[in-house]
């Protein structure tokens, strides 16, 4: 079974913890901070961003606040945190090239990276592996969004 | 120095309907802009504002052929981030609309209110 499955298209890597609702997902690290991304999904609803505005760094949100602003051309929204926390780091690159995160929701394309602040009780909340596939199949199917399409290539 | 939109006011008022497709997007995609910068939103339609919410009429609207976003699309995204919409009454009435006319999701005010929610806004925006 591949590591990356696809709904649609749209790939959704099993490692990852996803808030489905808000078309997030968040990487745990090492040193105990967590990235924070937009899914293959959500770039593909979006299609391709013109401008990706981080919070700044030191900024604290409660879960489901913005933790950015990204726009394309046919649609603007917020990137809505999927966990409470502190900004420690803003990924610079989407500034200035936001279709990086078109190319790469899952690597090159994080947004923000968070000292959590209550983490251990927001993880019941979020989805992995299996579940957080069928979950978002679930979703895909039941609103019938598009197939996701990478005319500029994808890495996972 | 930027200033920080959280928690700001923005009424937007929009005199533009269907009529005029190329004033219909723009002040309802600033207005999801705001909202996106958690910034409290109210998008006011009156005069010919009005008939964009009439129930049938945005489906019809598209402003770039072939995109597949119609001022539907628009209305039910800004909704969907939370940006209030009202109506106002004397603009329905001038038209002959009644409530059953509208969209769902669309409020009804009075002309006083407008003037209250001006007043009490960081900033209008008008179109």
């Amino acid at each position: 079974m591949s590591d990356n499955p696809e709904v649609r298209g749209c790939v959704l890597p099993l490692s990852l913890h996803y808030s489905v609702g808000d078309h997030t997902w968040i990487r745990l690290e090492d040193d105990g901070t967590a990235l924070i991304g937009m899914t293959d999904v959500a770039q593909n609803l979006a299609g391709p961003l013109l401008h990706a505005k981080p919070k700044k760094i030191g900024a604290t949100r409660k879960k489901g606040r913005p933790v950015a602003t990204v726009e394309s051309s046919k649609w603007v929204g917020p990137v809505k945190s999927p966990i409470s926390g502190e900004v420690v780091e803003v990924n610079e690159a989407i500034k200035t090239d936001p279709t990086i995160i078109n190319r790469s929701p899952y690597k090159q394309g994080w947004i923000v990276r968070m000292q959590p602040s209550d983490l251990e009780s927001e993880m019941d909340s979020l989805l992995t592996g299996q579940a957080a596939v069928d979950a978002y199949r679930e979703r895909i199917e039941s609103e019938d969004l598009k197939p996701c399409e990478h005319v500029d290539g994808f890495e996972t | 120095m930027s200033v920080d939109p959280e928690g700001k006011k923005i009424l937007v008022i929009q005199t533009h309907g269907v009529e005029t497709p190329n004033r219909t997007y723009s002040p309802l995609f600033y207005a999801m802009a705001a909202a996106a910068m958690e910034m409290e939103v109210l998008v006011w339609f009156t005069m010919d504002g009005t008939n964009q919410l009439k129930k049938g009429a945005a489906e019809q609207v598209e402003l770039k052929p072939g995109s597949g976003v119609t001022l539907k699309t628009m209305l039910e995204n800004a909704m969907e981030s939370e940006v209030e919409l009202r109506v106002c009454q004397q603009s329905l009435e001038l038209f002959d609309m009644t409530t059953d006319d509208l969209i769902d999701g669309v409020d009804i005010l009075g002309a006083t209110s407008i003037i209250d929610l001006a007043l009490n806004a960081d900033h209008v925006m008008y179109f």
